[in-house]
């Protein structure tokens, strides 16, 4: 194992795509961090009581607890995940990767240990710059309790967009199949089914939104919400599950990519 | 320095074969070619060799199955693709990175790099290399290790006059210092030069193996050159003992299907006058040919007559 991890150590710091997707969710997060630090009105906030730690996160996460703001952190760390494993196939390095080391649980395992240890490098960085930009730019900033709970979903997220890129790259074995999937299936495809099914339910007064708390991306991101009960307010009329149950959804999507992906890697021919 | 024993190798795609039942050996100290038509296999079984496909059977160097090998580019290098690393990784990385997947020194890369001569160029990207200098960055990651055993498919592929020279003398080389080395290639010419041993396949099943001087001589296109005073009395005569005579210029004859010594016995019972009597030797190609002549997966006509355009099929004549 340790020999896979040197090996993966290695590789993940030798191309600049790496660098490319890393350099780009720290700058770009770090630019939306500056416009909501410089247009939030603290006035709003006040007025609809709104605590001022909420408002602080708003611009730590660069929007990561709004519905309406992509979180580009996750987008890009997706990317790198999907590179992960999609360059072997891509450049059929694959055959050289499995030579230098044959037990292929081992080159999975390295893969996601050091594709989780450079995103939460990338998250910490993204975390420190935005905090930085919320003290310089913003007239009160509050990093209470309250402030802690979204960063550590925040972290969790990215790194399960990440892991989930690594996996889908592994189980369709092409890396633009992959990296249409990990973003398609988040930013398209569940928005989609979720207005499918609040509207059906709206038409038919029936319960068949509640199917919507199954939604991976969408369970994933509703834990950067803070306070969690924002989401209330973009859920409508859905009954959503609690926070823990939230996580885990997203927890088991992200592991059921992962598992099909390692499953793939390690049973196929190479 | 290893024993390389592969037994029962056996790979189906699609219920239809691809290897079937191979075994062989690649002994130390010698260049062993792998020859086989197009689709016979040849890669499927390195691959098999390597643990890289499922399959059936079993490879062992020196006794230890390739997955139980520890660090095992220190036993087996290895090269199957042309170009098998990324476009924008620098070639000295692409070797660092390999070799401390298996705690090779990183003065390990500096040597293999100047090795194959891609020294100027270790800190350039791939993207920018020809075919040749690709097969040269290959040779170099199969070099890693200082393994005792080398497995190469095609390695000759792209390579100039000179960069197929330095790659027989190096492999020669290699297997004078007791190294096993197992190359596959098309160009039997090359092959003739280099290989000591060879493993023939032809629809994944085994046609021959062992030493090339063996191969050669069991060919059928062997043939005895003969100039008798009365060709016409010896052809009647060899044709009655199933022996094959062709007419070549200068009244000489081509026999084939009987060793030198039964033509020049034959000649002297029937009182002719010999004014020549030699040995003509079946090329690799020859040999090769007269040996998977059955097993082609694709056959191409030369297409040169009037409803006789490129039929591609296999040999049993099906589209």
């Amino acid at each position: 194992m340790t020999g896979a991890l040197r090996y993966e150590w290695a590789r993940i710091r030798s191309i600049a795509s790496t660098y490319w997707m890393s350099g780009l969710a720290i700058v770009l997060t770090a630019g939306l961090a500056v416009l909501l630090a410089s247009t939030v009105s603290r006035a709003d906030f006040d007025e609809a009581g709104v605590d001022n730690s909420v408002v602080t996160n708003l611009v730590i996460l660069a929007g990561g607890a709004l519905p309406t703001v992509p979180v580009l952190t996750a987008a890009f760390m997706s990317v790198l995940g999907v590179l992960a494993m999609g360059h072997e196939y891509r450049y059929g390095t694959n055959k050289a990767t499995l030579c230098a080391l044959p037990d292929r649980l081992a080159v999975v395992a390295a893969k996601v240990t050091v594709l989780a240890v450079w995103v939460a490098g990338v998250v910490a960085t993204v975390v420190v710059l935005n905090t930085l930009i919320a003290f310089l730019l913003m007239d009160q900033v509050s990093l209470g309790s309250d402030s802690v709970r979204p960063v550590f979903a925040y972290l969790l997220y990215c790194e399960g967009f990440a892991i989930a890129g690594l996996g889908l790259a592994a189980l369709f074995r092409n890396q633009t199949g992959a990296m249409v999937a990990v973003l398609v299936w988040p930013f398209v495809l569940e928005p989609i089914i979720y207005a499918v099914l609040a509207l059906v339910t709206e038409a038919t007064n029936s319960d068949l939104a509640t199917l919507t708390n199954f939604l991976p991306a969408a369970a994933g991101r509703r834990t950067l919400f803070d306070p969690y009960s924002l989401w209330a307010g973009y859920g409508g009329s859905i009954d959503t599950w609690g926070l823990g149950l939230s996580f885990l959804v997203f927890v088991v999507g992200v592991a059921a990519a992962a598992a099909a992906g390692a499953a793939s890697f390690i049973s196929r021919d190479a | 320095m290893a024993l390389v024993q592969a037994r029962g190798l056996s790979k189906t795609f699609k219920g239809k074969p691809a290897v079937s039942g191979l075994s062989f050996d690649v002994v130390p100290g010698a260049v062993t070619g792998f020859l086989g038509p197009n689709g016979a296999g040849k890669s499927t079984t390195m691959r098999l060799m390597l643990g890289l496909d499922n399959g059936e059977g079993v490879t062992t160097y020196d006794g230890v199955a390739y997955r139980d090998l520890k660090e095992p580019l220190r036993h087996v290098g290895a090269v199957l693709d042309a170009k098998p690393f990324h476009p924008t990784r620098k070639a000295a990385n692409h070797l660092r990175m390999l070799a401390v997947s298996n705690n090779i020194a990183p003065s390990r890369v500096s040597e293999v790099i100047n090795l194959v001569g891609l020294g100027e160029v270790a800190n350039a990207k791939p993207k920018t290399f020809s075919l040749g200098m690709g097969q040269r960055l290959g040779i170099a990651t199969a070099l890693l290790g200082d393994p005792g055993t080398l497995i190469l498919d095609e390695p000759a592929n792209g390579l100039d006059p000179q960069g197929v020279h330095w790659l027989r003398t190096m492999l020669k080389g290699l297997a004078e210092q007791g190294r096993s080395v197992f190359i596959s290639s098309h160009l039997l010419s090359e092959m003739a030069l280099i290989a000591d041993q060879l493993v023939v396949i032809g629809r994944g099943s085994l046609i021959a193996s062992g030493k090339m001087s063996d191969f050669l001589s069991h060919s059928a296109r062997n043939a005895v050159i003969v100039r008798v005073d009365n060709p016409e009395l010896l052809t009647r005569e060899l044709r009655a003992r199933n022996a094959v005579v062709d007419a070549q210029p200068g009244n000489r004859l081509m026999v084939t299907g009987v060793v030198g010594d039964a033509v020049g016995e034959l000649a002297h019972a029937l009182d002719l006058t010999v004014f020549e009597l030699s040995h003509q030797q079946a090329t690799l190609e020859e040999a090769f040919l007269d040996a998977t002549g059955a097993s082609e997966e694709f056959r191409a006509s030369l297409g040169l007559g009037p409803g006789d355009g490129v039929n591609v099929g296999d040999s049993a004549g099906r589209p």
